[in-house]
């Protein structure tokens, strides 16, 4: 089964260079995050959509349709039986059901399924050695780049593992689904103490791995990987920058809720 | 490279791991270093690239030279790039997302400029065959691949020691035989090699085999001499060559160098062979008769829409007190076919029954007492603190009373021979413990299918034998075992019928002689029938094992 996000592709996006990835994404998150109702979260939606297809990374958004939707859902439910609507349809102690409400939970769930699929379009196009050569350029050193980069290649692992010990405990006729909530999250200890412990012994092997490799030397790094400015880089970034800018300006003056 | 009264303690351990150790390596050698669980071959290796003292805390006493120079102070970063190590787990060791980035990392951490590194990347990837997987993410990957990878990103950084430590325990037969041709080339190369390994065809491409035994070196010869001796191997619990326990067996004094040559000495002393001993050594497979527990009816799965099936049109039927064994490399099925039999994966088409009711409409407690599941790495499944605790987890998920439980807990622990550790915490058990481990806990389920995911690997050979000891006698008590194994000897050895998987398919199933002599299919499959069973087929007789042979042979001697 494939865990990792990046797609494979020789597409535009995948052309550019890291920093003008690494500063466009931040630019996409401030205008995701700007965006105070659906009328201004659509837009930005369409245009991450867009790029999402430029990018060939609209098979990620088909494997995680059900994230997607579940964040999109719950935001929606929670944000509009509780937030404290003025003229309410309908209320019942905390549970204020209203039109300012319902209108704040669709553009708070616009917000972060927006946040979440700027993040997968990111990591669809992005190599982690890309990100942690971006973070490079713009002055992180080395080291901290490659442990801040390290839970993007180690997430597909510890997945995967945890993967299996659910289907080793379950081997043993152990119910994930039994009892109320609470059990349930308390069910996931025997899933959880492998998993950790796991991760442990591999980092440890990781950290030998990592020594014999040369990381802790002093010198300079070079690195195998060349980046070349080009004018899809200079288009990119003026256009990210703008995107971030028009959303900033249009919440100032529109208003947001 | 020279060690002499090298001795090392672990902080905190009682015994030494390493107990004046002498040892040395010359420019170009090859040193295969052969031993025990726990006989400090590991513990040796950390020596060699410095991660003890390093990393790891303990007292280390003796004189240690590496690449010339007297070790006092030095790290892994000062003999890194001129001392590789490349370790058993290899997923563990890969972190990029490309396999040229893999390569290219060490290099960039010593600053190679651009234009070289991309030549010694290449030059790396084509002398462990991994050209034109440049792009390919590492994750995606077969075992063999992702050790020559491991293997590759040592070599970019051209070692002048490059010590493998278990570099082909955890592979398939197909995987093995791509690490074993990647170190022939590099000893072709005229690299020096320290290579640990438990397969002794590792030991026939060296110049010296050592054994290590409680952290001593027990014996430092050529390998050719090691070859011939099975006794030293039998010390360092590896499986002693086929040929050599035979000879040793029969009395040769001259060493016998292909099976060719040992069966026509072993044809001279079975003439004449009599019709009815020809099938004496091996007891068939017949289960007819036998009531029917599982049955696969044409089952396929699919992981991915576009990606080729992970098992197509699969029937299977497996009837009370079989032993089978599923074979077939990497990716064949195996352990998808294995999860759709005891309900873990759901077929994409056909249907598994259990006594004739679809197993997924069978509830979970039950299923896990139809049919028990041995993951193949224990880890995966062991998370509480105390042995007891761990095996009584089964049985108290089937809602049984504490008694119950504890009386359970107590029979299967006493199987595994573990009653005595009830009270130790898993974490400190050996592999080969923590995976009779996880024997116990689905033991203690009392199953009447018991399927076990390559419950030998990564143990040494006097563990395989008591692991397999115990899944005989289980046997014996009338439980059907389902074995997934890459072990040659073992299947030789132990499984009445095999089914074999390729791409998904299914090619065989039937008595073990019956595969073992179809060289078609043990191609396709990459499976070297044990020596000792090619000898048997070519003086037309059935045994399993070197010793039944030996017993023939004897028995017929008695007989003239």
């Amino acid at each position: 089964m494939k865990l990792s996000i990046y797609v494979v592709a020789n597409t535009p996006l995948h052309r550019l260079h890291p920093v003008v990835k690494v500063v466009g994404i931040f630019c996409f998150f401030v205008a995701a995050f700007t965006a105070g109702s659906p009328i201004q979260s659509l837009p930005l939606a369409a245009v991450v959509g867009a790029l999402l297809w430029l990018g060939g990374a609209l098979a990620n958004v088909w494997r995680f349709r059900w994230f997607l939707a579940l964040v999109f859902f719950m935001t929606f439910l929670v944000w509009s039986l509780f937030f404290h609507s003025e003229a309410p349809w309908f209320a019942w102690g905390p549970v204020r059901l209203g039109y300012d409400g319902v209108r704040f939970a669709l553009a708070t769930a616009c917000r972060l399924t927006t946040f979440f699929a700027v993040g997968l379009l990111f990591l669809s196009t992005t190599r982690v050695e890309e990100f942690a050569d971006a973070l490079g350029m713009i002055g992180v050193p080395a080291k901290l780049g490659f442990v801040m980069t390290l839970a993007f290649r180690l997430v597909p692992a510890f997945v995967d593992a945890a993967l299996s010990v659910v289907q080793a405990q379950r081997c043993r006729g152990f119910d994930f689904d039994r009892g109320n909530w609470l059990e349930r999250v308390r069910h996931y200890l025997p899933v959880i103490v492998p998993v950790f412990i796991g991760a442990l012994r591999r980092a440890d092997l990781m950290a030998m791995a990592l020594e014999a490799r040369g990381f802790q030397l002093p010198g300079p790094r070079t690195s195998y990987r060349t980046y070349a400015w080009g004018w899809g880089d200079a288009i990119a970034l003026v256009g990210s920058v703008m995107l971030a800018g028009t959303w900033l300006l249009w919440a100032r003056f529109a208003g947001g809720n | 490279m020279y060690l002499r009264g090298v001795s090392f303690t672990y902080a905190g351990g009682a015994l030494p791991a390493l107990r004046g150790v002498d040892l040395v390596v010359r420019r170009g050698e090859m040193v295969v270093v052969m031993g025990a669980s726990r006989a400090g071959k590991s513990t040796l290796v950390k020596v060699l690239n410095r991660t003890i003292p390093s990393f790891q805390p303990g007292s280390l006493q003796g004189e240690i030279w590496l690449l010339g120079q007297r070790c006092e102070q030095e790290t892994v970063a000062d003999f890194a790039g001129r001392i590789g190590l490349v370790a058993q787990d290899f997923e563990a060791q890969l972190f990029s997302t490309s396999v040229e980035c893999e390569v290219a990392f060490a290099l960039e951490q010593f600053g190679v400029s651009p234009p070289e590194m991309r030549q010694r990347v290449h030059a790396a990837l084509r002398s462990v065959g991994l050209e034109g997987f440049e792009e390919r993410d590492p994750a995606t990957l077969s075992g063999g691949e992702k050790q020559r990878l491991a293997i590759a990103a040592m070599l970019a950084l051209e070692p002048e020691l490059l010590v493998l430590d278990e570099p082909t325990t955890d592979l398939d037969p197909l995987g093995k035989e791509e690490v074993l041709a990647v170190l022939a080339g590099l000893r072709r190369e005229g690299r020096t090699l320290v290579v640990v390994e438990h397969e002794t065809i590792a030991a026939e491409m060296a110049d010296r085999v050592v054994f290590l035994a409680e952290g001593r070196v027990l014996a430092d010869m050529p390998a050719q001499a090691a070859l011939r001796s099975p006794e030293w191997f039998r010390c360092c619990a590896v499986r002693p060559p086929d040929l050599a326990v035979l000879a040793h067996g029969l009395g040769w004094a001259e060493p016998v160098r292909s099976v060719e040559q040992a069966a026509a000495r072993v044809r001279e002393r079975l003439m004449p062979v009599q019709k009815d001993d020809r099938a004496a050594g091996q007891q068939q497979g017949e289960a007819s008769g036998h009531d029917v527990l599982l049955v696969a009816e044409k089952l396929s799965l699919r992981y991915e829409a576009h990606a080729p099936p992970a098992l197509a049109n699969v029937s299977l039927t497996i009837r009370t007190g079989e032993f089978l064994a599923l074979l077939g490399h990497n990716g064949s099925g195996k352990t998808t076919l294995a999860k759709c039999l005891n309900g873990l994966l759901r077929p994409s088409d056909g249907e598994v029954r259990w006594k004739g009711v679809p197993i997924l409409s069978i509830p979970l407690a039950e299923r896990a007492v139809a049919v028990g599941y041995v993951f193949q790495n224990p880890d995966h499944q062991i998370f509480a603190d105390r042995v007891w605790d761990e095996v009584a987890f089964g049985p108290r998920n089937l809602g049984l009373s504490e008694q119950a439980v504890a009386e359970r807990v107590r029979q299967a622990l006493g199987a595994v021979g573990l009653l005595e550790r009830c009270d130790d915490d898993p974490f400190w058990l050996t592999k080969g413990e923590r995976q009779r481990l996880a024997v116990a806990s689905l033991l203690a389920l009392e199953p009447q299918v018991l399927i076990l995911d390559e419950p030998t690997t990564g143990l040494d050979y006097n563990e395989q034998r008591q692991t397999m000891e115990l899944i005989c006698r289980l046997h014996r008590q009338g439980m059907t075992v389902i074995m997934i194994t890459h072990t040659a000897w073992l299947v030789a050895e132990y499984a009445e019928r095999v089914v074999l998987l390729h791409r998904g398919e299914l090619l065989f199933d039937g008595p073990t002689h019956e595969l073992f002599a179809r060289d078609d299919l043990m191609n396709a499959a990459r499976f070297r029938v044990p020596d000792i069973v090619r000898l048997g087929q070519r003086c037309g007789v059935r045994v399993r094992s070197v010793e039944e042979l030996v017993r023939m042979v004897g028995r017929r001697s008695e007989d003239r």
